[in-house]
């Protein structure tokens, strides 16, 4: 490591601790808004990975020398929680909405992820099959959204005859 | 005997093109069809009970997802019962703020908000359009495509529409197995055009999330809605599924938005007797309740059907502007062909190109017609020079910018070594120096030697089973020499652990700062506010290629 990434590395750890010097660090209360936006400029140090890696220790240099994974280049709950408080802060409530689905389904891993939609296709499911992907989530994922979300779907497509009839 | 006026007439290019009398029965009407419901709300406790004149219990799946999703409820009552024209000329009134009318207009019933647009003829809904697009600054968006689906081309290709100033920039496939390759590509080639531009590859909507999941693309486009149950069942999707999987692309910090558009429903044979306006209306408010942050919309590839009856054209604009009204990111169509008539085309595209939407086309060829995937644009890689004129004859911003044939030649050579090198960095099948060379000067596929289909479709399908992700692009890339461009597809990776571009109509700079409705909202309030060119860009739009110094004769 040259002197200069040395420095960049220190510089970034002091920053952490004492936040950005460029106002813009999160109130005490936990709560963002679009003051604090775009948050991966204003408040980096306060934004982790799914895995627990910094976004300011974040660097091509990482990427190359194999300290960064594919794994770290996933965004955190967390991050999607101050995303959601952004949307709010600018009355974009659906949206809010959706971004706090999606803190759930981080968890999830890609494959099953893609068959939980496929099951949500109409005719693909039956109802207890809906119910019990819904189960799982809770169970398995800690969910809470997802599940009553599915378990909605499950009882509309009963109703609108879009169930796998066996 | 034949008047050789009509004759003259009868070989014009706009008589090629097919018209329709209205059929308001089986949904070929533009807008106001007399089937259309007239606007109604009843809440009970909070929930509707009635909405557009039909009871809770005859709810279909849509209306049912609308009602639980799609309305903001707490203005709901005070909003529904302004009088349609007051609300119509709040849209266009500058003295009342974009916000204010957000507000009333997302608590609007999909029949009222229907109403209130049908009220503006089109100078009204471009003035609406200046002061709802949700971004501050207009965009633009292309097409990168070629009929080979030839790699080499597609990364030139990216990397000249990406100096040329698109925004974001959307491939698809002549061959399916292609998806990985041409993903890449356009990601890859784009940055070197100018870093910070969001890519995305249009397949089917399992396949399109994996390819984003393994960092191929930054963003996703085609997930399509449409207003009726029925329609929705052909289109193999429910509401809840759209929602679900507008959701998965969120956890895994990809932006993405809707795809709907007029003429889908009565195209597919169940429009119920509506106007195609009002459902499209439904279709909005399914992908507002969805809580996708934006739309493609303006009837995208159904364009014939509204254009081909009266009021068509008008109806796309009207579209668009529902899609701002509810406080969406509109990517507002102006792609598919829809006529042979060259005064049509511009007739249809300067609704949005005057006013400025977030992405004007989406999007605009930026390859020959013969190499466009998705069915031809309306504007195309020969129609450049137009467009760039059209802004500095109407000193308007429609997103691009003159390049010169040297630079543009030298990016096109760049890209086409870059994706040479990654290619051979990641074993996969060669790319020899006489394909770069054919890609740094090519106009199209036609001018591009063919390569081995079999060879390169076994090394895409290996791509997936190897479990390539974007990281393994970066190393690549870093490994042949190339820094910049793999500090640029880092850069872009990146993006999805901040969530920052997730948000309503982000684009990102060439330094990856993130361009938004949050942080730059449209704050238009009349003339000389808003977005305003500066006078770097608009030196930029002057300088077009052709103008010659008059000093100099």
């Amino acid at each position: 490591m040259d002197q200069e990434q040395l420095i960049r590395q220190i510089m970034a750890q002091v920053m952490a601790t004492i936040g950005s010097p460029s106002a813009a660090s999160a109130p005490a209360g936990g709560q963002v808004t679009k003051e604090q936006y775009p948050l991966g400029e204003k408040i980096p140090n306060q934004i982790k990975s799914a895995s627990g890696k910094q976004l300011t220790d974040f660097s091509l240099e990482g990427v190359v020398s194999g300290a960064l994974t594919a794994e770290d280049f996933r965004i955190a709950p967390e991050t999607l929680e101050m995303q959601a408080q952004v949307a709010e802060s600018v009355n974009r409530g659906a949206f809010s909405r959706n971004l706090r689905r999606a803190a759930e389904l981080i968890a999830v891993p890609d494959d099953e992820l893609l068959s939980i939609y496929n099951a949500l296709r109409p005719y693909r499911s039956t109802k207890a099959e809906l119910y019990a992907i819904a189960d799982k989530l809770e169970s398995q994922y800690g969910c809470k959204i997802n599940p009553a979300f599915i378990r909605e779907a499950a009882d509309v497509y009963e109703q609108r005859g879009r169930l796998r009839v066996d | 005997m034949r008047s050789k006026r009509f004759e003259v007439l009868d070989a014009r290019p706009v008589n090629q093109d097919g018209f329709v009398t209205e059929w308001p029965e089986v949904g070929l009407i533009a807008m106001e069809s007399p089937n259309d419901p007239k606007p109604s709300l009843k809440l009970v406790d909070g929930k509707v009970v009635e909405m557009d004149g039909k009871k809770r219990e005859d709810f279909d799946m849509v209306d049912t997802f609308i009602a639980t999703y799609g309305i903001r409820l707490e203005d709901a009552e005070r909003a529904n019962a302004i009088d349609s024209g007051d609300l119509a000329r709040m849209l266009v009134d500058f003295n009342v703020p974009r916000a204010e009318v957000v507000k009333l207009t997302t608590a609007l019933t999909p029949a009222k908000l229907t109403e209130v647009v049908s009220k503006l003829n089109v100078v009204e809904m471009m003035t609406a359009v200046s002061k709802m697009r949700a971004r501050l600054s207009p965009a633009n968006q292309c097409h990168v495509t070629n009929v080979k689906d030839n790699p080499v081309q597609l990364a030139a290709d990216a990397a000249e529409a990406a100096l040329r100033g698109f925004a974001e920039q959307e491939t698809t496939v002549g061959i399916v197995r292609y998806a990985p390759f041409n993903a890449i590509s356009i990601m890859v080639g784009a940055q070197i055009g100018r870093p910070g531009i969001l890519t995305q590859c249009a397949v089917e909507e399992a396949t399109e999330l994996a390819l984003g999941m393994r960092g191929f693309t930054a963003y996703a486009e085609t997930v399509s809605v449409y207003g009726t149950e029925a329609v929705f069942m052909d289109g193999d999707d429910t509401p809840w599924s759209k929602a679900f999987l507008a959701s998965c692309y969120a956890s895994r910090g990809l932006k993405m938005r809707f795809t709907s558009g007029t003429g889908s429903e009565v195209q597919m044979g169940y429009a119920e007797g509506k106007s195609m306006l009002y459902l499209e209306a439904r279709c909005l408010y399914i992908t507002k309740g969805a809580g996708s942050q934006g739309t493609q919309n303006g009837s995208v590839s159904c364009c014939g059907v509204p254009a081909a009856v009266p009021s068509g054209i008008r109806a796309m604009l009207a579209e668009n502007l529902i899609g701002m009204c509810l406080d969406l990111e509109c990517a507002s169509s102006n792609d598919q062909t829809f006529t042979h008539s060259d005064l049509r085309r511009i007739a249809r595209a300067i609704m949005q190109f005057a006013p400025g939407t977030d992405f004007i086309c989406s999007g605009y060829s930026s390859v020959p017609n013969y190499d466009n995937m998705f069915a031809g644009s309306n504007w195309d890689a020969e129609d450049y020079d137009d467009w760039c004129v059209i802004q500095r004859d109407l000193k308007i911003d429609g997103g691009l910018r003159p390049v010169a044939e040297e630079e543009t030649v030298v990016v096109r050579n760049k890209a086409a070594k870059v994706i040479q090198a990654l290619y051979r960095e990641l074993g996969l099948p060669e790319i020899t120096d006489a394909e770069v060379e054919a890609a740094t000067y090519a106009h199209g596929s036609q001018d591009m030697p063919d390569r081995n289909v079999v060879e390169d479709l076994k090394a895409a399908d290996n791509v997936l089973k190897r479990g390539l992700t974007g990281i393994d692009l970066v190393k690549a890339l870093a490994r042949a020499g190339y820094e910049d461009v793999a500090g640029s597809v880092f850069g872009m990776l990146k993006q999805r652990v901040s969530g920052d571009y997730l948000h309503t109509a982000a684009i990102l700079t060439k330094d990856f700062n993130v361009v938004s409705a949050v942080n730059y909202p449209n704050d238009y309030r009349g003339p000389s506010t808003g977005y305003q060119l500066s006078d770097e860009r608009w030196a930029e739009i002057k300088n077009i290629r052709k103008a010659i110094d008059p000093e100099s004769i």
